[in-house]
């Protein structure tokens, strides 16, 4: 739905979009960036913006209250993004109850993203999306191919593999009223080796939300890949952080193959 | 006549209709270099107090008409519009500016436009993300850079709508006209669209008559094209 010639008869002048995400702990970018300066800032906000410029459309924060436990820093930081920032932006990460979100929402975060909580408080993402709307919500779905050639799901950040049926896990967090899914496909994460386009084909057209897809960017023609293959938006960290292609490199790469996205002005 | 110096700091008041966070917002229109308050609840003297009241919106339509009932806003705004007077409404903000909305149909809209907000019809309902504005209208040139195929009409039509709304080296600093939007429902017809979308069907992404301006997408959230938008309109 997001070539520009419109063969697919939906008429919507919707952008794909390019999130860059960032890992955050003790206020600090964590994880593999080569913006060293930003690094040694500790400062994700800087990071934030630096994206931004870039024409990044949308962040993602995540780890950010796994990380400091019941302090204040973690909203500290959502404020900080919430005051410099003029694009959305979700975070997530150790969110347990309907008070936390309430919080980040207070912050001035626009959207939460659940995993583990999702999987184990599934009410959550009713009340979350009953008390501040579908769009507010975005389920983080960490889904791994197993050597048994099954699709399961996982939590606590890929660690624990829990019995939940993939396909009815996406069903159910639909039903539940989630706004978006981030699909990470975890035998594609770090491999360098794409998005998992198949997995990302089995959402079709008139599926009732949007798909982020995850796990997997190496290049340009990966984030077309996805999008091609159905993904709404498409999401990375380490080939940003590391500096091998800006977001605006990847968008252009995009523009050119005639996908609408949002153009930025460097 | 040098336009800096003649405008003095506009002065900004956003509705707080407890209906979402206010932060982006307050930090775009102070960014915007405006002396800004944030009001509950109407006061006569705001007449003389303020220059624009921005209404931000998110929820239900009932529950805003509700919240600007409760707190007395609906008299208020009718005399302020009355007036002459700035009023921005944003997302639900603009929608409640319209008589009604098909999400609760028995509650009134203020009435200060004509039409009614209709369910977005695309399978992906709520509409979430960006999209690249259309049909752009004078007041909203001044911001956004026409689309390739609009490009031969800008000279005039950013020419006709001088003076008070100009921004300084208005040329150099016109951006992509793309726009942040979460919303179910939109106004489809309105002879004072002034910026149009398709997703699906075809709305209104901004109407303005005179002082009365309303935006479907947020401008707070629409990157730098939203921050200059949020300046023009406020200043």
């Amino acid at each position: 739905m997001y070539a520009n010639d419109e063969s697919s008869g939906t008429v919507s002048d919707l952008c794909a979009r390019v999130i860059p995400c960032l890992d955050v702990a003790y206020g600090r970018v964590v994880k593999g960036t080569n913006f060293k300066e930003l690094l040694d800032m500790g400062n994700p906000v800087e990071l934030a913006k630096l994206y931004e410029q870039q024409g990044a459309d949308e962040l993602v924060f995540l780890d950010i209250k796994a990380s400091v436990d019941g302090q204040d820093s973690a909203l500290e930081m959502v404020r900080q993004v919430a005051c410099e920032l003029s694009i959305p932006f979700a975070v997530g990460g150790g969110i347990k109850t309907l008070d936390d979100v309430h919080k980040f929402f207070h912050a001035g975060a626009d959207k939460v993203t659940l995993n583990t909580m999702a999987v184990e408080k599934p009410a959550l993402i009713n009340e979350i999306s009953t008390q501040y709307g579908s769009q507010s919500i975005v389920v983080a779905v960490d889904v791994n191919h197993e050597i048994d050639g099954n699709l399961a799901i996982y939590t606590h950040g890929g660690s624990r593999r829990v019995d939940v049926d993939y396909h009815q896990w996406i069903n159910e967090v639909v039903d539940r009223g989630c706004g978006e899914i981030l699909l990470t496909a975890m035998h594609k994460d770090g491999t360098g080796s794409g998005f998992d386009t198949d997995l990302l084909a089995q959402f079709g057209a008139d599926f009732p939300v949007q798909v982020i897809a995850s796990g997997g960017a190496k290049g340009p023609s990966d984030f077309l890949d996805a999008i091609h293959a159905g993904a709404d938006a498409v999401l990375a960290a380490g080939l940003f952080h590391r500096s091998e292609y800006t977001v605006g490199e990847i968008k252009e790469y995009l523009i050119n193959n005639n996908i609408k996205v949002r153009k930025t002005t460097p | 006549m040098n336009i800096l110096t003649r405008r003095t700091l506009s002065r900004v008041a956003i509705i707080d209709l407890n209906s979402g966070n206010l932060l982006s917002l307050q930090t775009a229109i102070e960014a915007a270099g405006c002396e800004l308050t944030t009001v509950q609840k109407p006061d006569r003297k705001m007449l003389n107090e303020f220059d624009v009241l921005v209404m931000p919106g998110q929820g239900r339509f009932a529950y805003v008409m509700q919240q600007i009932n409760d707190s007395g806003w609906h008299d208020f705004l009718l005399e302020w519009v009355r007036n002459g007077k700035r009023l921005v409404g944003i997302c639900v903000g603009m929608q409640v500016l319209f008589e009604g909305s098909d999400e609760d149909p028995e509650v009134a809209g203020l009435g200060l436009f004509k039409g009614r907000c209709h369910k977005l019809q695309h399978p992906k309902t709520p509409m979430v993300g960006w999209a690249k504005l259309s049909g752009l209208k004078p007041s909203m040139l001044a911001v956004g850079s026409p689309g390739e195929s609009e490009q031969h009409t800008n000279k005039t039509d950013t020419s006709s709508e001088a003076g008070f709304l100009a921004q300084p080296k208005r040329r150099e600093t016109r951006f992509d006209a793309y726009a942040y939007f979460v919303n179910s429902y939109a106004i489809t017809e309105c002879p004072f669209v002034t910026a149009k979308i398709n997703y699906c069907n075809s709305f209104c992404a901004a109407v303005q008559r005179g002082n009365l301006y309303g935006f479907q997408f947020h401008p707070e959230k629409s990157g730098q094209f939203g921050r200059e938008l949020i300046k023009h309109v406020c200043q």
